[in-house]
């Protein structure tokens, strides 16, 4: 379990699953039984075996302190979660009580089952906890934070994006860098020739300088380099600025562009979107085209009015769920749109009325005017969470029986109209143009 | 003895009814019926939103036990106002009698008829042992016997509804007050509870009133 402060808790058990259900490792072994790789699910090779067998309800499950040990500590060695071993954890679970509730440090103290030395760890060794669970890292309780040693839990900007830009320095500049930093200026990421140059390659054991060779600190499987990188107080990842200019980005800085359908074309001409992007993760995309193409059609004429949607309290997401809830269901009994008092009046609309919104793409929906000061006159609100009605039609009929939610309504996505943002192809739906009209 | 009382704090409620589905799932209140609700006054008009979660407040001198017929209005030691649904005909009056609009009729049927009459008990059941079957299937949860305050205000996210202990309540509320320096008003406080008040148990009140006053708070 990780906690919003990054602390991770080991959970033990409660109860065995109740009937014939299975715990979540269980079931995924006896897929891969099923599906032919549970040699390969279980690590064997060699005559080892990562992950050790459990009886659980008389059936077969990977052991979960072999599943964080053998699978995430030590496949994690680029994002920090290597050092919360099942052990360590375990102990700051049994020892509460010796973890300052404000610092999050433990002062002293030692695990009277393990006799395991919690002095200066912080509790649940918030991620990212770095090295070897051997080396004791202690957690980090605060991200970026240079006041401290790494080793206390400080942190640098990683150097994730190279050393130069342009001939601009992306590291860090002199006289930043982590308390009892040995280097005290910014650094690349640590890979087995800057130890050498620095002449700190020999700090490692023989035994590491097997597996550090031609590696870096995030491919040395022995954590020998994250460990001296650490010792002498520099993060393995690097020192570095934070980046504000994403270069890789169509938009190095957030700037605004118009939406597709904008209600105002004198903007689109000030503000216009990007070019359409013929291979965009192997789909052509359209963008500009689409937008000069509601302009020169007057969109923003028949369709007056911004639609936007969002959620209402009563229900989640899709609302599947929630409409199934009689508690919740009788709170809001129909899909509406918010008008604002003018607009309502000016097309003789009335609280409580049916309404037709339609926008760009043809779609019609049937909903409930909520008559409200709570919006402006030039937009219009619906609430995403309702389903089941398709432009004006009930499609109770449709479901299977006894699965229908109790209530239903039209779904908001019906009519918004074509759009994606550039960079995670999120599509657009808070931003188009709609008209409404007395149903 | 502690009197019970609701106190809905207007500057906090955000209408997010958590207590109406509290109510509705610890009760099993039927669909249409509504123990509680949160009225929105001027919504959407910045500066002057207000929200109130409203239910039986459990009055003092309440109307509904004055006007109903039968008599079936009785009040706890804590001064919870509890009825026998076995003595309920459903005429009504005490819907009418209500300043708040607590009480519910579950039908609408020919000839006025109504059903038994369901309100809000303070999560105290009703007249049948405490936690019985047959309790909670007339009258819902109840919670008072368990030590419990009722679900509702125990549900609230901002702590707006607060029940509970009459003076408890004032003074966490007066407490309030004194912090943010305004909303010494408690809606429906003089409606349910009279004025003036008991001494320790109100909320000051920002104008001294000459002479205590009916009506309207």
């Amino acid at each position: 379990m990780t906690a919003s402060n990054r602390s991770l808790q080991w959970r033990e058990k409660v109860i065995d699953p109740l009937f014939e259900s299975r715990t979540d490792q269980m079931i995924m072994y006896e897929l891969a039984q099923k599906l032919g790789f549970a040699d390969q699910f279980l690590g064997k090779k060699d005559g080892k075996q990562n992950l050790r067998l459990v009886k659980v309800k008389g059936r077969d499950e990977p052991s979960m302190e072999d599943t964080l040990r053998n699978e995430v500590n030590k496949g994690c060695w680029t994002i920090g979660y290597t050092g919360q071993s099942p052990e360590r954890l375990q102990a700051h679970m049994r020892n509460q009580h010796v973890f300052d509730v404000k610092t999050l440090r433990a002062r002293g103290g030692k695990d009277a089952k393990t006799g395991y030395d919690l002095t200066g760890d912080y509790y649940g060794l918030p991620w990212p906890c770095y090295g070897s669970a051997a080396i004791k890292h202690p957690g980090s309780p605060n991200l970026y934070d240079t006041s401290k040693h790494p080793m206390d839990g400080g942190m640098t900007f990683r150097a994730l994006f190279g050393v130069e830009k342009d001939g601009v320095n992306l590291l860090a500049e002199d006289g930043i860098a982590n308390k009892g930093s040995d280097i005290t200026t910014g650094y690349p990421q640590f890979d087995h020739v800057l130890l050498k140059k620095l002449g700190w390659w020999d700090e490692l054991t023989d035994e590491e300088k097997k597996e550090a060779e031609g590696k870096t600190w995030a491919n040395d499987l022995s954590g020998g380099i994250q460990r001296v990188a650490m010792k002498h107080g520099c993060c393995p990842f690097g020192n570095a600025k934070a980046r504000a200019v994403v270069w890789n980005f169509p938009d190095p800085i957030p700037q605004h562009r118009e939406p597709l359908y904008s209600p105002r074309p004198d903007l689109v001409e000030k503000y216009p979107t990007h070019d359409d992007v013929k291979v965009f993760w192997r789909l052509p995309t359209l963008f500009k085209s689409v937008q000069q193409k509601a302009v020169k059609d007057e969109m923003h004429k028949k369709y007056p009015l911004i639609l936007t949607s969002g959620r209402i309290v009563e229900y989640e997401g899709g609302g599947e769920e929630t409409r199934s809830n009689p508690w919740l269901a009788e709170l809001q009994q129909d899909c509406y749109a918010e008008i604002n008092p003018k607009t309502a009046a000016d097309r003789s609309i009335r609280n409580g009325e049916y309404v037709w919104l339609s926008t760009p793409t043809g779609a019609k929906l049937k909903v409930k005017a909520k008559v409200t000061e709570g919006i402006g006159p030039d937009t219009i609100f619906v609430p995403f969470h309702f389903s089941g009605w398709w432009q004006g039609e009930d499609m109770l009929p449709f479901y299977p029986d006894g699965s229908a939610p109790i209530v239903r309504g039209e779904a908001v996505n019906t009519a918004t109209t074509y759009g994606y943002d550039r960079v995670t192809m999120m599509q657009e739906s808070k931003t188009t143009l709609c008209q409404v009209a007395k149903a | 003895m502690a009197r019970m009382k609701f106190l809905c704090d207007a500057e906090r409620c955000i209408e997010c009814n958590g207590c109406v589905t509290a109510c509705k799932n610890e009760n099993e209140v039927p669909w249409g019926v509504n123990r509680r609700r949160v009225v929105t006054l001027n919504d959407g008009v910045v500066g002057a939103e207000k929200s109130i979660s409203v239910a039986c407040m459990h009055c003092s001198d309440a109307p509904c036990m004055a006007v109903c017929p039968v008599d079936c209005f009785y009040r706890t030691d804590d001064g919870v106002v509890l009825h026998d649904k076995d003595l309920c005909i459903g005429c009504g009056y005490c819907f009418y009698a209500c300043p708040f609009g607590a009480p519910q009729f579950p039908q609408a049927g020919a000839f006025g008829l109504r059903g038994k009459m369901d309100k809000c008990t303070f999560c105290a059941g009703g007249p049948e042992p405490d936690r019985s079957e047959v309790e909670f299937k007339k009258y819902g949860r109840n919670r008072l016997s368990e030590g419990k305050l009722p679900a509702c205000a125990e549900m609230c996210s901002t702590k707006a509804l607060l029940g509970g202990d009459g003076d408890v309540i004032a003074d966490i509320y007066r407490e309030r007050v004194l912090r943010r320096g305004r909303g010494s008003e408690v809606w429906g406080w003089s409606t349910a509870y009279g004025l003036p008040p008991k001494p320790g148990a109100q909320p000051p009140v920002q104008q001294q009133q000459p002479a205590p006053t009916s009506g309207k708070s």
